[in-house]
């Protein structure tokens, strides 16, 4: 049977895993680690803030995760990790100097290029924050393609807060406005109190430089779409990054279909315009 | 190129002739039983070519139900290397329908990125189709599918007494011919033929509508009762999907030897109807309810792949019907959409 234009001979490493060396271990919470990944042929994974790669464990299994960096001349990248199956659980055990296996990287990511000029909205809820770190990255690094930047972070208890070692570097360095919540009031936190949204009202924001990008859990989407619509932000300007269960990450095994659309390959990173009339997106 | 015949000593000798450079599978009836299954041939006088359609589709010769695509080696470091097994294959008596099937396949596992256990299988692989005897439950007349006019290497028509028609497709079909020394078809026998399948044509279920207008028949249906209405009676069981010829959708799952020296990553058929498929780590099951579920499978085949591939991903075979517990019917779920989108209320719900 003759199949035509295939480009199969190419392409016979799809499903195979690359050795990559866990260079560091870095606690984050007690229900989130990252760790840092370096090939080791010390290639560059090539990736844009926002993608995601299939994390390998041997014996274990597969599972996809946001990579939380953006690009460095050291070729290593950051993956920030929930324990939460059987993947993420063997993840939290590495001490370091394991190697691990990684395909990918995967899906759109977000569009720098096309970000630059804009004044950018950053909103994160919970590990929301980990595939925007890699824009906060980028960002900083090219601080002078990217007008003014605030980041919204909201977090439900003080002792949930991720990078918390790196936060006034994005302030400082980063000339970035950066705004925390949590969830409910707590003995060890004097800062804002309350749901994301409670941000928006003391946001000044110019709607026609503004792009925003939103990530978080599923429930957030849908409140903080709509302040940002009432800041004045057209849906062309609501980027959001959606979580399915990837399988294979390169559009065949059909878990990750919103509608008609494959998050691996069409997203994960969509903006409102694009999804707002799929009733399986948010 | 010109219709030949080929009597029952020749489809015979076809067969030996096959089995020397391939393994050849066919439709065999199961014992005592009125259902049919492909399975190697090992008899040539045990293919059952006049068959209603066979329990499970033929994808499963490339498109394993369990197949491993990586295997590694654990130590530090592990060594991981692609498993892509393929054989000389012969699939013996594919009807259209099936057919049909197999090439939505190999546009979706094909598109952008090119899987290469599916490509590697397909490319030993031939086809020799013959057409069907349709039963109660298909409705491959209405989608078009009940002739192709590719995907097999040769193409055999009933003309009673064990004799067929044979059409070529390719090259390879050509050589398989070699030796048989078959004769030309008569003007009166094509004719036969042909008056045969518009007759059976006519026959066969209809959906109420030009197929080609299905994914506008889905347009705006996405809150539609029918969907509900169809929904409540299904178990989630998940047999449409696996029963399906054009269902593509798959786990992978990791084998670990016991001695822990060795794995493999494995994928298995997985459908859209079980109710984890689209659950996420948090444990957010984005298609909760049944007749999301039901909606998603439907708006995938007759819609969504319909506008991506330029084709409906349904051929027709009704075996997601025939084999349903409670017999949802896709033609029924289609009808009861293109009154509805043409004014009429849903009937029942």
């Amino acid at each position: 049977m003759a199949l035509e234009l295939c480009q199969c001979e190419r392409e016979s490493d799809l499903y195979v895993p690359r050795p990559t060396r866990v260079t560091r271990v870095k606690p984050q919470t007690t229900l989130e680690t990252m760790i840092t990944l370096q090939f080791l042929d010390g290639a560059d994974l090539g990736h844009r803030p926002g993608q995601f790669v299939q994390v390998f464990i041997p014996a274990i299994g597969e599972a996809p995760i946001s990579i939380c960096s953006a690009p460095n001349p050291e070729n290593t990248f950051d993956l920030c990790v929930r324990k939460l199956g059987d993947v993420t659980s063997a993840i939290h055990r590495l001490q370091g100097g394991e190697v691990i296996g990684i395909r990918g990287p995967f899906g759109n990511g977000f569009d720098m290029e096309a970000l630059q000029g804009h004044d950018l909205l950053i909103v994160g809820g919970g590990i929301g924050l980990v595939p925007l770190r890699g824009v906060i990255q980028y960002v900083a690094q090219h601080r002078e393609d990217y007008g003014e930047v605030t980041i919204l972070y909201g977090f439900k208890t003080p002792a949930e807060q991720l990078f918390r070692d790196e936060l006034d570097s994005w302030v400082t360095e980063g000339q970035m406005d950066l705004r925390l919540t949590v969830d409910r009031p707590h003995p060890d936190w004097s800062g804002h109190v309350g749901v994301i949204t409670t941000l928006f009202p003391d946001l000044k924001l110019n709607p026609q430089r503004t792009k925003a990008l939103v990530v978080g859990p599923p429930i957030m989407y849908q409140f903080v779409i709509t302040e940002c619509r009432l800041k004045g932000l057209a849906d062309d300007n609501i980027i959001l990054s959606l979580e399915r269960r990837m399988r294979c990450g390169v559009g065949k095994c059909g878990h990750c279909q919103i509608n008609n659309k494959y998050v691996c390959m069409d997203g994960p990173v969509f903006t409102f315009s694009e999804v707002k009339h799929m009733w399986e997106a948010i | 190129m010109t219709v030949r015949v080929i009597d029952k000593q020749g489809v015979r000798r076809l067969v030996e002739n096959l089995q020397q450079e391939a393994k050849v599978v066919a439709p065999h009836r199961r014992e005592g039983e009125n259902q049919w299954a492909f399975q190697e041939v090992t008899d040539p006088d045990q293919i059952c070519l006049e068959y209603v359609t066979t329990c499970l589709p033929p994808k499963e010769f490339a498109f394993p139900t369990r197949e491993t695509l990586v295997r590694y080696r654990l130590g530090d470091p592990f060594a991981a290397e692609a498993v892509i097994q393929a054989e000389p294959i012969v699939l013996f008596g594919v009807h259209p329908c099936d057919i049909y099937g197999l090439q939505c396949l190999d546009i979706a596992y094909c598109d952008e990125h090119c899987d290469p256990n599916w490509v590697a299988r397909r490319a030993q692989m031939r086809i020799v189709g013959v057409d069907c005897i349709p039963d109660e439950w298909c409705f491959c007349a209405a989608m078009g599918t009940a002739t192709v006019d590719s995907g097999f290497d040769l193409f055999l028509n009933a003309l009673g007494d064990g004799a067929y028609l044979v059409e070529v497709g390719t090259e390879a079909g050509e050589k398989m011919l070699a030796g048989l020394e078959l004769r030309e078809a008569t003007a009166a026998e094509i004719a036969a033929v042909k008056k045969r399948l518009t007759q059976r044509i006519k026959r066969e279920r209809q959906i109420e509508e030009d197929t080609r207008n299905l994914p506008l028949r889905f347009t705006g249906k996405a809150q539609s009762p029918v969907w509900e209405k169809h929904a409540e009676r299904c178990y989630s069981c998940g047999t449409c999907v696996l029963v399906c010829p054009t269902c593509i959708c798959f786990d992978v799952v990791d084998e670990v030897s016991l001695d822990l020296q060795e794995g493999t990553r494995d994928r298995v058929w997985d459908g859209c109807m079980l109710e984890d498929f689209a659950v996420v780590a948090s444990g957010e099951n984005f298609r909760e309810e049944r007749f999301q579920r039901l909606r998603h499978r439907h708006f995938r085949k007759y819609a969504y792949l319909f506008t991506k591939y330029g084709r409906p991903y349904c051929c027709g075979c009704g075996r997601c019907v025939r084999q349903c517990l409670v017999h949802i019917d896709p033609v029924a779920i289609l009808n009861d959409l293109i009154a509805e989108s043409k004014g009429g209320a849903t009937r029942g719900a």
